[in-house]
Formats: C-alpha cells, structure tokens, sequence
C-alpha cells in the first residue's frame, strides 16, 4: 500500500499532531479559565494575541517563530540552554503547528468553561474544596466535551498545517515533511501523483476517524 | 453565635449590617433586591465586603481591621442555594459524600447513612440529579451540606422553587435538623409562612439595612415592618394555647387573648403555646356575632384603624394583638366600618395555618 517514505510521513505526522494536542491542552486550559473566569487589566490584549495566529497568515507566524526561535533570535540562548533544537526539527512542526492550533483550542475550552455554572464551584468550597480541587473535580469534569473538541481541532489542525511549518521548519524527509509538505513534494515531482493520492486518501481516513472518535466521546461524556 | 459587622457597596445601595445571631434559627426576611443573598455569601465567603468584622463561635472569619478573610472551604459554613445546584456530572451518593469526603475523620460529624435516612434518600442514591424532582434535588443539596459538618447552615430561599405541596413537605426535614443536629441555621425568605413554620427570629433587612431584629411578633409592630410584610403576602399572626384536642372532630381548642379559637388539629399536647397564621385575606369582618353560620371562630376586637393603599382598605382589628384584614372599599362603607367600633373577626378554621411551638 504505502511507501517506507510514505509510511515515514504518516508516523511524523501523528507524532507531530499527538504531540501539539499535549502541547495546546494545558496552556489552554489554564488561559480559557483566566479569560473565562477572572477580569483583569488589558485582559483584551491578551485575549487578541491568543487569537492573533488564527487571522495571520500561516506564512507569517512561521517566519515570526523562526525570527524569534533563531540562534539569533531573542529566544535562542534559552532554547539553547535547554538544549532543544527547533530548527530543521520535527520539534519546530510541533512548534508551528501549535502555535497556529491553538487559538481554536483556547476558544473551544473557554467557551466551555464559561458554560459551568460559577456557583457549583462556590457550592464546592463551601463544602471544603479549595479553589484548584473545585477546578479539578467541578469544572474540568464538567468542561470536558469542550476540552475534547478543542483537543480534536488541535489535532486536525496540526495534521493540516502546511504554511507556518515549511516557513519555520522547512520541509525536510523523515524530519520534518508532514502529509502535506510531502503531498506538496510529490505533486512537483514528475510520477509523484500516485504517491500523492495515496497520502490525501490516508488523511481523509484520519480526519475522519478523529471526527468520528471525538463525537462518539463526547455523546458518551454528555450521558453519564 | 454568629456576629456580622458589614459595610459594602452594592450595585444599587450600601448594605450595612450590624447584628448578633444567638438562636438556633434566624430568618432573613425582605423584599427581593435588599441584599439577603449578598449578605449569605459574604458569610460563607464568596463576596468581600468592604470593611467589617464577621465572628462565628467567637473564630474571626474575616475582619477588615485584622486583615483575615477565611477562604470559604476554611470557614465550616454550609450553603443551600435557591437553586438546588446539584453537580450534575456526579451521582446522588457522590453528591452527598463530596464535602464528606474533604473531612478528616475526626472531623466528621454525621454518617452518611443517617443522614441518608434523616432526609430518605435511600431509593435516589445511585441516580443522576437529572433524574430526581424538585423536593428531591432540595433534599439532596441539604444532605450534601450537612454531611460537610457546618457548624452553621445557611439557606437562601430553598424553598423558592418548589410549589406549596413540596415545600410542607421540606419544612419537617428543616425542623429536624434545627432540633435534633443543632445546627444554627440562617434562613433567607420573603414568606413570612415559611419562616414562621422554622423560627420567630427575624432579621428585617431593606435596602441593604437592617429594619428590625427580634422575635417577629413583635417587630411586627415597629414602624416599616408592617408595610414590608404586606406589600409581599401578609400573614397575620397569632399567639394561641392550645386547651383541648378533638381529633375525631379534626380540631383542638385554643386561647387567644382570652378567646376562644377553634385551630386545625394539632398533636401539641394541652397547655402548649405556638403560632397560628392567618392570611389578611381570609378575615371576614361583621358588626355581630353571627349566628346560622358555619364558620366557627368569631374574635371578638375594636378598630384600631382603618388605611387605603391603592384601592384596598386594611382594616386593623385589636383582640390582644393587632389583626389586618383586607376588605373592599363597598364592605367598609355598608358597614359604617371606622375607628373605635367594635367588631368580629370571622376566621375558618381551615385557613388558620399552625405555626412553630414558642420555645
């Protein structure tokens, strides 16, 4: 069926799309309750520059990442004491590709924590919990659905994602070609149509699969 | 005990509290917006006021001066709101054991299966809180705070609700927690029934003020209260003693102010003191002892006044105590009704409603 190439590609791609959802979730989690919850100075300015990678082009938030990511760039010397290596690297797709993943992933975890009702969380102090114990065992449980359709969008996204990836990480075999740099690679290869048809397939499949997987959860979730 | 000592600014009015609650239940009684449920969740600690003093028990929980504000999980206040507020994502058992479940075992104050039995949960503990009825989520919600072992209870209106078959139905459970739990109990309403039904400690609060403070009957006299009480379904209310018991009859014999009332049955013994109430509305007023009648109770009471507000005469009658009667405009002119004349209160037995026990 597939190519040792293509079955390479595909790995990559799962690899990087499982590891952004790991990547946005948290973060996610505790802005879209900041953002949800608290009110505070220029709390507009934070919200805008979340949401500031879903209306650029992903062309420009790759290369604004490689500005700052770079050996040069002002967050170089911390990624190098680190010892992490983004550029030319399946890290850097990671990167990329949650940093574009994640606006929708912040707007789907908000909305759902806004959906809670603040009192059970008042209810839950009352009954002794603290603040984080009533967040775990009241608002996380009850915002799941939303978790998990942000943690889905996440994941599409990162297997979609083409622009911000190729601007910051290039499009590297077995390091950082994705399902669709390597479409892209076949489609400008003489003969590489095949191979392309094959990989658009394989991501239907996928895509599908995870809408699919998420909606059957998340009806699970909602009966019990 | 429980001290509030409070200033804070509210949307529309400062609220600004300054009493002592020593009784085993006090109600909290005012028209909607004066600030009751701010007050309850300054107390419990989900509202800062702006400077003040709060003392349960002699413990500081938040005092301005001091700089202490205990976060609400610290504070051992029990919550049940108007709502019953239920986490829906949790069974019924699972509901119940969540503060349970905080407290160190010394710390424990009831089982879960008395309390369980206490309010009969038993059939409902493994269903979803989708799945129960209003009386029933109200109970659960009760259950779930007094299994946190609050040493005060604070109840905002539970009854609201639920339609009048539910609430006689809750009202019991209530009494036996303030009787036998001994939790202090802080209870919010705008149904002078309701709170006669638990305690004759009142707390009049109006815009974020407090009116009155004290044994109901008695700030029911003082200026303001009155109209408060009747702008939102007056209940008149009277002291009886209950002197016989026909329960064949369906009735027991009492005395009020040296007269003789016939009250729905009661299983108070004899020489027992309690509260009946009696709506404005169900007083019928006649210049004579009636006869050929079958209403059976005639108090008899001079007019100490007679005042009109938008189209209603209330008609105030003294037979001990001061007794309002709603009346048309028509009945007060044919009667020749004024100040001064002696008249007769004609109550049904069935509409007179008992009322706590005086303790």
């Amino acid at each position: 069926m597939l190519s040792p190439e293509e079955w390479e590609v595909l790995a990559l791609s799962l690899r990087v799309a499982c590891c952004c959802v790991l990547l946005t979730l948290p973060p996610a989690v505790l802005l879209g309750w900041l953002l949800a919850r608290r009110d505070f100075p220029l709390k507009i300015l934070l919200d805008g520059i979340c949401h500031l990678p879903l209306v650029l082009p992903p062309v420009v938030t790759g290369y604004v990442l490689l500005l700052l990511c770079g050996r040069r760039g002002p967050l170089g010397p911390l990624l190098d004491s680190l010892g992490l290596t983004l550029a030319f690297d399946w890290k850097g797709a990671v990167v990329a590709s949650a940093v574009v993943a994640f606006p929708l992933v912040l707007r789907s975890v908000r909305l759902s924590i806004e959906e809670v009702d603040p009192r059970l969380e008042n209810i839950a102090r009352t009954l002794g919990a603290s603040k984080l114990r009533a967040f775990c065992t009241i608002t996380l449980p009850l915002a799941a659905p939303g978790l998990l359709v942000g943690a889905l969008l996440a994941f599409a996204r990162s297997l979609g994602e083409f622009g911000a990836t190729i601007t910051f990480v290039s499009n590297i075999a077995g390091q950082t070609r994705t399902i669709p740099a390597a479409i892209y690679t076949y489609l400008n290869q003489p003969g590489g149509e095949e191979a392309a048809m094959r990989l658009v397939i394989v991501s239907v499949a996928i895509s599908l699969a995870a809408l699919v997987a998420s909606e059957w959860a998340a009806r699970r979730m909602r009966r019990s | 005990m429980l001290r509030l000592h409070l200033q804070r600014r509210l949307a529309d009015f400062d609220l600004n509290v300054d009493v002592n609650c020593r009784y085993q239940a006090t109600a909290l009684y005012g028209p909607s917006g004066a600030g009751k449920t701010s007050l309850l969740n300054m107390i419990a600690g989900l509202l800062r006021p702006d400077a003040g003093e709060i003392t349960l028990d002699d413990e500081i929980l938040y005092s301005s001066q001091k700089n202490i504000d205990l976060p609400p999980e610290r504070r051992g206040i029990g919550y049940v709101f108007q709502q019953d507020l239920l986490f829906p994502h949790l069974s019924v058992d699972e509901n119940l054991r969540y503060g349970y479940r905080l407290l160190s075992a010394a710390k424990r104050r009831f089982a879960p299966d008395a309390i369980v039995e206490l309010l009969e949960l038993g059939p409902l503990l493994q269903r979803r809180p989708t799945h129960l009825s209003g009386g029933e989520r109200q109970r659960v919600a009760l259950g779930r705070a007094l299994l946190s072992a609050p040493r005060l209870l604070l109840m905002d209106e539970p009854l609201a609700s639920l339609d009048q078959g539910l609430k006689s139905r809750i009202i019991p459970y209530l009494r036996h927690i303030r009787r036998e739990l001994k939790i202090p109990i802080l209870y919010v309403s705008h149904s002078v029934a309701e709170i006669l039904e638990l305690t004759g400690q009142v707390i009049v609060l109006e815009k974020g003020q407090v009116l009155a403070h004290g044994d109901f009957f008695k700030i029911a006299a003082e200026p303001g209260v009155l109209p408060l009480v009747e702008q939102h379904g007056f209940e008149n209310v009277l002291p009886v003693e209950i002197v016989a018991a026909d329960a064949a009859a369906g009735f027991s014999r009492a005395h009020c102010f040296g007269q003789e009332l016939k009250i729905p049955h009661t299983s108070q013994p004899v020489g027992s003191r309690l509260f009946i109430g009696l709506r404005a509305d169900d007083i019928i007023l006649s210049r004579q002892r009636p006869e050929g009648l079958s209403i059976r109770n005639a108090l008899r009471g001079t007019i100490a006044q007679i005042s009109h507000v938008d189209g209603t005469y209330w008609v105030y009658v003294d037979v001990g105590r001061r007794l309002a009667a709603k009346i048309t405009r028509e009945a007060v002119e044919e009667l020749g009704l004024s100040e001064g004349l002696e008249v007769f209160c004609l109550i049904k037995t069935n509409s007179l409603r008992l009322g706590p026990g005086v303790e």
